[in-house]
């Protein structure tokens, strides 16, 4: 440890080159520190399981302009051609698509309006009998409903009578968790509680209550409707194909719409995070790259500069592996003092971050991997140049002297 | 003596050509980096219509009961209840106003070639295309008389009128809407409005229609709302009358306003509005009210601009002074290194003006060709963005603005770094260099 002082003098005399080194150190460990964090929040949260298998399913829109069709009926004629195509496991004309980022959601109560009771939100989905195994969720508890169950309207005039909920859902409206069977309420029509399912996601990824689901079977037979449908693993593209022949051929005064691919909508809702998560990720790659270079870069001219005070030191008996210990030594005593400002750096972006941006706060962890990955790099970045300072030849402090 | 430095700096930045390559990449990822997330700043953060921007406001009322709160800021909702547009409907003050919704049809083309299609639509008052400057290549808006009686005669865009009949100026001829034949009466010319200030509820690129119904259709028709509907209480809506009573918040109210004396008169109606409507028993809260807001204000209050593309800036940002930071030492140790023959230089009667002056004109070389490099950088970046993410094909874009940021970006900061080394170089004293040669 008797080379410190010797490095530390040696820094001071050149403040200025070390004292950048120190503000980079700094500045990346602040920003890789909080980028790293971030990115790990998103990559969970792209990551979450949606309880539903998205590469099976695929959506479309079915826009029916013909004054003089029979919607309700065409709608039972379309389900049973849909579900006829070889591969499609099965199909609903449905109110809403899962994971679609657009859709309905209401809140259900204990007690019926205007009464003022426990509520809490889930978004709902419509259909026949078919729902549950077209989303392919398995039945946790209770029953699944069935062709009695469902109700055929034209809009809001009638009303199912029994509703299959998420346990979260349940958990929200019944904490003690007794709610199998009870009834509960959407403005004053009354939904018996027949089952709960595995838990799903609805609409939004990003809805506070998007693991609260609700399946009423019901269908309205309106102008505007979304279909979903399953295929068989493999299968889907082939099936894509053929629908919107199939159902234009059935009936000609409407336009099938936006045939797509469940997984796909998911990548366009989560279009930011993956932005944001790319974005971060090319940002820290180049600026730990930057970093380095610059370390490298500082460490071959000192090399150079110190050809000569170098030469001497091999003469006077110091090892080649002495020499490149004055390298690293030197390099942790700069990264010392940026890590130690960097971590003040760090927890103040956080919090800047925190405060303005609503992003939770940084895990002290992310500061320490940080550190440790930065401090890493730069005793390898320094190496390099170390082990060409180990190449300059004794004879050198006798030549020019 | 310009052309000289450029010479000498060429020649100096050939001499090291390792460190000169390092400090070029590092300026130019820099720059490329930063310009790559300013660019989608620029472009989500532009105001489309700068010169109407304290003109063109859009109205908010507090409408739900007490104990209702919104999710706004400031506790409003976006949008207003029909009833409520159909009285501030009726309002002179402001120069213009229109109501609007967006909707949508079925189109049946006449040529059967042509398979039907979907094609969203807005339903507006006529005053909607003087409010958004929208140019018409045929034809006119409606008149005042048909947002009070509703007609069926449609404006129609450029786009869908090439779609329809291949161009040209088909005023008088019918379209068909969900089996209803509405008559054109205006062909647009190509017009892009974005972001869409009228209407941000369901994203604000790409999505002006090219379809433009008369407002006063909504009872005629019953035009459903293919954006948002809020609502904050359960009501019944059997039928779509139902709807139309409904306290649902599914219409976007925007109104043109004089200068600020009109401004503050129609604040005032909107207080009087309140009033009246409490005395029918509607608005029930002690804070009931209303607000106006200009464009910017919108654009902001609507966070366009996401937290994301924020935060993506600041970090770009201080990753550039690392970035400058690295080049500023690497400079300094290059300069310093050259002292000696600075020092014959200056004996040879340089001033230190001139030294400085040739070490900021290399270093301002650098700056230059790391902003063009960086520009290469950046138009990658944006390439990327645009192929990866089809949510960002409108943004991901450089306007001249940006064209013109990347190399004075990069220059400035170049120079910024450059100054010390160069005045550090500049300040060198001959004699000690002369004794040891």
């Amino acid at each position: 440890m008797s080379e410190l002082k010797p490095i530390f003098n040696a820094l001071w005399r050149s403040k200025t080159g070390a004292l950048l080194l120190v503000v980079q150190i700094a500045v990346t460990l602040a920003i890789v520190s909080n980028a790293a964090f971030i990115i790990h929040d998103r990559v969970t949260f792209l990551n979450q399981d949606t309880g539903l298998k998205d590469e099976n399913l695929f959506r479309f829109n079915l826009y029916t302009f013909g004054k003089n069709v029979d919607i309700g009926q065409q709608q039972e004629v379309d389900e049973t051609l849909l579900r006829a195509i070889p591969g499609v496991a099965d199909a609903v004309v449905i109110n809403q698509v899962p994971l679609s980022g657009s859709g309905d959601s209401t809140s259900f109560h204990l007690k019926p309006t205007p009464e003022q009771s426990r509520g809490a939100r889930a978004s709902f989905f419509m259909a026949d009998e078919h729902l549950l195994n077209t989303l392919d969720v398995k039945l946790e508890d209770g029953r699944n409903f069935t062709a009695a169950d469902v109700v055929y309207s034209e809009g809001f005039e009638k009303s199912a009578s029994v509703v299959l909920v998420t346990r979260s859902h349940l958990l929200d409206l019944f904490p003690e968790g007794d709610g199998l069977g009870k009834t509960i309420y959407l403005g004053d029509n009354p939904f018996q509680v027949i089952g709960i399912i595995a838990p799903m996601k609805g609409p939004w990824l990003d809805d506070e209550q998007a693991d609260n689901v609700a399946l009423i079977p019901q269908v309205m037979a309106a102008p505007f409707k979304r279909v979903l449908v399953r295929t068989e693993p493999g299968r889907r593209d082939e099936v894509m194909q053929q629908v919107e022949k199939l159902l234009l051929a059935s009936e000609s005064e409407r336009v099938v719409s936006r045939i797509t691919g469940v997984d796909k909508l998911v990548l366009e809702q989560t279009s930011q995070d993956r932005l944001m998560k790319n974005m971060l990720l090319v940002l820290i790659t180049v600026l730990l790259l930057v970093t380095a270079l610059g370390i490298c870069g500082l460490a071959l001219f000192n090399v150079g500069r110190r050809t000569r005070q170098i030469g001497t030191r091999r003469a006077l008996g110091a090892k080649k592996s002495d020499i490149v210990r004055y390298f690293l030594l030197e390099n942790t005593l700069v990264s010392l003092f940026g890590i130690v400002l960097g971590v003040g750096l760090a927890l103040a972006m956080s919090d800047v971050l925190m405060r303005h941006y609503s992003l939770p706060s940084l895990d002290n962890w992310f500061i320490l991997y940080s550190l440790a990955g930065i401090y890493l790099m730069g005793l390898v970045a320094v190496y390099w140049p170390a082990q060409r300072a180990t190449q300059i030849s004794p004879s050198i402090a006798t030549r020019s002297v | 003596m310009f052309v000289h430095y450029i010479d000498l700096g060429w020649r100096s930045l050939k001499r090291t050509p390792v460190v000169s390559l390092l400090m070029l990449l590092a300026i130019a990822i820099g720059i490329g980096i930063t310009m790559t997330s300013l660019s989608v700043y620029h472009m989500m953060s532009v105001n489309p219509m700068p010169h109407k921007n304290d003109q063109l406001f859009a109205v908010q009322l507090r409408t739900m009961d007490q104990g209702v709160d919104w999710w706004t800021p400031d506790d409003l909702p976006f949008q207003l209840t029909y009833q409520d547009a159909m009285n501030l409907r009726k309002s002179p003050v402001p120069f213009r106003q229109a109501a609007m919704l967006k909707t949508g049809f079925g189109v049946k083309p006449a040529n059967p070639d042509i398979s039907p299609f979907i094609e969203t639509a807005r339903a507006a008052d006529s005053d909607f295309f003087a409010m958004y400057e929208v140019p018409f290549a045929y034809g006119a808006p409606w008149d005042k008389a048909v947002d009070l009686q509703g007609e069926a005669v449609a404006v129609i865009g450029a786009e869908l009128n090439q779609k329809l009949f291949g161009g040209g100026n088909n005023i008088g001829k019918d379209i068909v809407l969900d089996s209803v034949s509405y008559r054109i009466i205006g062909i647009l010319k190509a017009w892009k409005l974005e972001p869409q200030i009228y209407d941000l509820n369901n994203g604000a690129w790409g999505q002006n229609e090219q379809l433009f119904i008369p407002f006063s259709l909504l009872p005629i028709q019953e035009l459903k709302s293919w954006g948002n509907n809020n609502g904050w209480k359960y009501e019944e809506q059997k039928t779509y009358q139902d709807k139309l009573n409904s306290e649902v918040l599914w219409l976007q109210y925007k109104v043109e306003l004089a200068d600020k004396q009109a401004q503050q008169d129609y604040r005032d109606y909107l207080a009087g509005y309140i009033k009246e409507q409490q005395q029918l028993g509607r608005f029930q809260r002690d804070d009931a009210e209303g607000d106006i807001k200009n464009i910017a204000q919108w654009l902001d209050y609507r966070q366009i601009v996401s937290d994301d593309n924020k935060i993506l800036v600041g970090l770009s940002f201080m990753f550039l002074a690392v970035c400058l930071a690295n080049i500023l030492s690497l400079l300094l140790a290059k300069f310093l290194k050259r002292a000696p023959e600075i020092g014959v230089r200056r004996a040879l009667g340089a001033s230190k003006t001139q030294v400085f002056a040739q070490h900021l004109v290399e270093v301002g070389m650098l700056g230059l060709a790391g902003g063009a490099l960086g520009l290469v950088i950046a138009q990658l970046g944006l390439y990327l963005l645009r192929s990866g993410f089809s949510r960002y094909e409108a943004v991901a874009q450089m306007d001249l603005a940006m064209w013109l940021a990347a190399p004075t970006i990069s220059l400035l900061a170049c120079l910024l770094a450059g100054c010390y080394p160069a005045w550090k170089v500049c300040r060198t004293t001959p004699a000690l260099y002369l004794k040891t040669q």
